[in-house]
């Protein structure tokens, strides 16, 4: 049995499970003559034994697929004939691993038989598991879903029993997000770790220069990089206060603008328009920065009478703010508009101009949201990569000057991940490293911003 | 005889086109209490808001006629709304305290309008302010907690002490009880009847009784049309018109 042929029985039972559950509690209810009837609506009974049919064939479904691969492993070692397995050179995942590459139907001429005959059985072994397995749980739901049919009866709440599994699906649903990212955490978390055993932390978090060029070949000279990764750091900090100096005052003051002033008509075509600015893929954003507005500048610097790069922070950075300005109009529209009308009628009647009453009523009971936006807006700018890429290069230059060349961390992550690199060579490492420290600079960015915005609500609300 | 503070004069309001008031003309007299009544959607609100052009922030109105405030046209064009609401408060129907501590919400009106010169003095004009919306002795001690941690009744005196603050010459006051219960509508009445001897008070009520016990006059409002104005004992115990009796005997409502 096939996934599809699973899937379309599957469907079938269901709906067989559900109206049959619900159309027992029905005739249930119609016996009783007098005397109380079902404590749950009907409906209630088909989606109780609806789950009992789902939840065994979810869980066996995917702990088989957790598995699959060591069990079919296991399966094709025992199958493979040891004196092979013994003269095969190497080590026997190797072994497996071609196997498994081979395509039975389509192999190299000269690829050797035992070889194919195994990569025959594997194919097969694939399908039929997987047609036991299939056929396995909806066998076993069957039997759950027939057992949750006898505990229709008065005695029985449907309704609340249901409640109860909704809330866990919930729980399960966030416990899987939540488990996802401890595993990004620990993952980095170890590979860092390996990094720091080549290249001591405090070089790395205080050195001043980065240049991860480690040699390919044990006997090249210069073989050791350097890790130092304030330049980037700083690098980083430099683009992402450009962009927020272009997206802070625009965003907040268009969102004034589209909250306060603008009719709802003119509301309602520019708001969408400034949201397809952050549609705009990113790549776009940067060769707009490196062909129109890094050579722009470097025009405008000669005619003033210095030269700069074309490449430059403030290229990249400015192009950035363009690009987030929508994150911040279009949330801290949102929660301005969320500002009760009577907050601004009662400074109104106190004689208030309406800019008097945007700035000391509207802005600060919608303090929190625009913070939030802001915060929102800076974890863009710092993730961003593309645009800094083409429009700021990727030379770590340790500077605070916006018309330099400079580096962000996710730029080099990137570029130390491309290319052919051994996996556990300082300079694929150090990504990880980047990544970890980048990681707890935005936790603890988004733990101080989450304080600001407690301290005001509990001043405010 | 009474003098006039506001004289409105065929006054008639459109929402888009629709009319909500019909050729309003009607006196309130300075410092009394002038209640308006009616059943709901008959226009007492619009009526009170055309006073202090608080209708200029509703895009689809419109208002014909004139209203004179000490004989002075409020909607010639010379004039800046934003002083005449200075000159006319305002109290909501709901309590609508901002975001702030209850200090900076008294304080709000005088510092926009810069009435003091120093802290001193702003402390002054917002315990004062206090007193006279008799919420002082329940918040003294807690002036930095933020207005909407008080109790509806209390909010709704906050916002009375806010209006009072920027020592108004009248306040509007739109059903300010509806949203409080008995008790904080007693002490909200009291405190009406104490006001009334320093500002000109228009007060909305959807309770006969309440207009009974606050005000001097009383005005009865029918679909968009003033029915019938007088003297508040007068209108309750001898209507002239047959509208009016019917209102308040529960007829109509
Ligand atoms: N902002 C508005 N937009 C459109 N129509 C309104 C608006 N405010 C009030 N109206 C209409 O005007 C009429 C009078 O309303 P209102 O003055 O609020 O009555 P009242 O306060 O006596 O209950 C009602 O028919 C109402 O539907
Ligand atoms: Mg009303």
């Amino acid at each position: 049995m096939g996934f599809w042929s699973f899937l379309i029985i599957f469907c079938f039972i269901s709906f067989y499970v559900y109206w049959y559950s619900s159309t027992k509690a029905l005739k249930f209810n119609a016996n009783i003559k007098n005397g109380s009837k079902l404590p749950s609506l009907p409906s209630y009974y088909g989606t109780y034994s609806f789950f009992w049919l789902i939840l065994p064939i979810f869980l066996i479904l995917v702990t088989w697929f957790f598995f699959k691969p060591f069990f079919l492993d296991i399966l094709l070692i025992k199958k493979i004939p040891s004196d092979f397995l013994t003269t095969f050179e190497g080590n026997p995942d190797m072994l497996v691993d071609t196997i498994k590459a081979t395509n039975p139907e389509k192999f190299f001429p000269g690829t050797n038989p035992v070889i194919i005959e195994s990569a025959k059985y594997f194919q097969n072994l694939k399908i039929i598991s997987d047609s036991y397995v299939y056929i396995g749980t909806l066998l076993l739901g069957l039997i759950f879903s027939t057992f949750s049919l006898r505990k229709i009866s008065v005695a029985f709440r449907a309704r609340q029993a249901v409640e109860k599994t909704n809330v866990n699906l919930l729980i399960l649903c966030s416990t899987i997000a939540i488990i996802t990212t401890i595993g990004i955490i620990f993952s980095l978390i170890f590979e860092a770790l390996r990094f720091f055993e080549k290249v001591p932390i405090f070089d790395f978090l205080l050195g001043i220069t980065w240049s991860p060029q480690t040699a390919i070949r044990e006997d090249q000279v210069a073989s050791e990089g350097l890790f130092g990764a304030i330049p980037i750091f700083t690098g980083t900090l430099l683009i992402t206060l450009i962009a927020m100096a272009v997206a802070i005052p625009i965003g907040l003051l268009s969102a004034i603008y589209l909250s306060e002033y603008a009719k709802p008509k003119i509301r309602a075509t520019i708001k969408p328009i400034l949201e397809i600015l952050a549609g705009v893929p990113t790549v776009v954003y940067g060769f707009f920065a490196a062909i129109t507005v890094g050579p722009f500048l470097k025009e405008i610097a000669l005619f003033f009478g210095f030269s700069i790069a074309s490449e430059s922070a403030l290229a990249a950075g400015g192009v950035m703010g363009i690009m987030i300005i929508p994150f911040i109009s279009s949330l801290s529209d949102d929660v301005m508009s969320a500002v009760p009308q009577s907050m601004r009628d009662g400074s109104y009647a106190v004689g208030a101009t309406k800019s008097e009453t945007i700035k000391q009523v509207v802005l600060p009971a919608a303090l929190p949201g625009v913070v939030a936006a802001i915060l929102l807006a800076v974890s863009r700018a710092i993730g961003e990569t593309m645009i800094v890429v083409m429009a700021a290069g990727i030379s770590a230059n340790l500077t605070m000057n916006p018309f330099e060349s400079v580096t962000t961390v996710t730029v080099q992550i990137v570029t130390l991940l491309v290319g052919d690199q051994e996996f556990d060579s300082a300079k694929t490492l150090a990504a990880f490293a980047l990544g970890i420290t980048l990681f707890f600079l935005t936790l603890f960015l988004n733990l101080i911003a989450l304080k600001i915005v407690r301290k005001y609500r509990e001043k405010y609300e | 005889m009474e003098k006039t503070k506001i004289e409105s004069k065929k006054i008639s309001v459109f929402y888009g086109d629709k009319k909500a008031l019909s050729g309003i003309s009607l006196d309130i007299p300075e410092k009394r209490v002038t209640s308006l009544i009616g059943p709901s959607g008959c226009g007492k609100s619009t009526f009170l808001r055309c006073l202090n052009r608080m209708n200029d922030t509703i895009d689809i109105c419109r208002i014909e006629g004139k209203i004179l405030v000490d004989g002075e046209d409020i909607y010639d064009r010379k004039l800046d709304p934003v002083l005449l609401r200075a000159r006319i408060g305002m109290v909501f129907q709901k309590p609508n305290p901002f975001p702030k501590s209850i200090f900076d919400n008294v304080a709000y009106g005088p510092k926009i309008h810069g009435l003091t010169n120093s802290k001193d003095e702003l402390s002054e004009l917002v315990e004062s302010s206090l007193k006279k919306a008799g919420l002082f002795n329940e918040v003294k001690d807690r002036l930095n907690e933020p207005g909407t941690s008080l109790s509806g009744g209390q909010q709704q005196r906050l916002c009375i002490a806010r209006a009072i603050a920027v020592s108004p010459e009248v306040i509007l006051m739109d059903e300010p009880c509806s949203a409080l219960d008995p008790i904080a509508t007693a002490v909200i009445e009291e405190l009406i009847d104490e006001i009334s001897k320093n500002f000109t008070i228009v007060i909305v009520t959807h309770s006969m009784q309440q207009a009974a016990r606050v005000s001097n006059q009383t005005a009865f409002f029918h679909m968009g049309n003033l029915i019938e104005v007088g003297k508040t004992d007068e209108v309750f115990s001898m209507p002239k018109e047959k509208k009016t009796q019917d209102y308040i005997t529960g007829k109509i409502g």
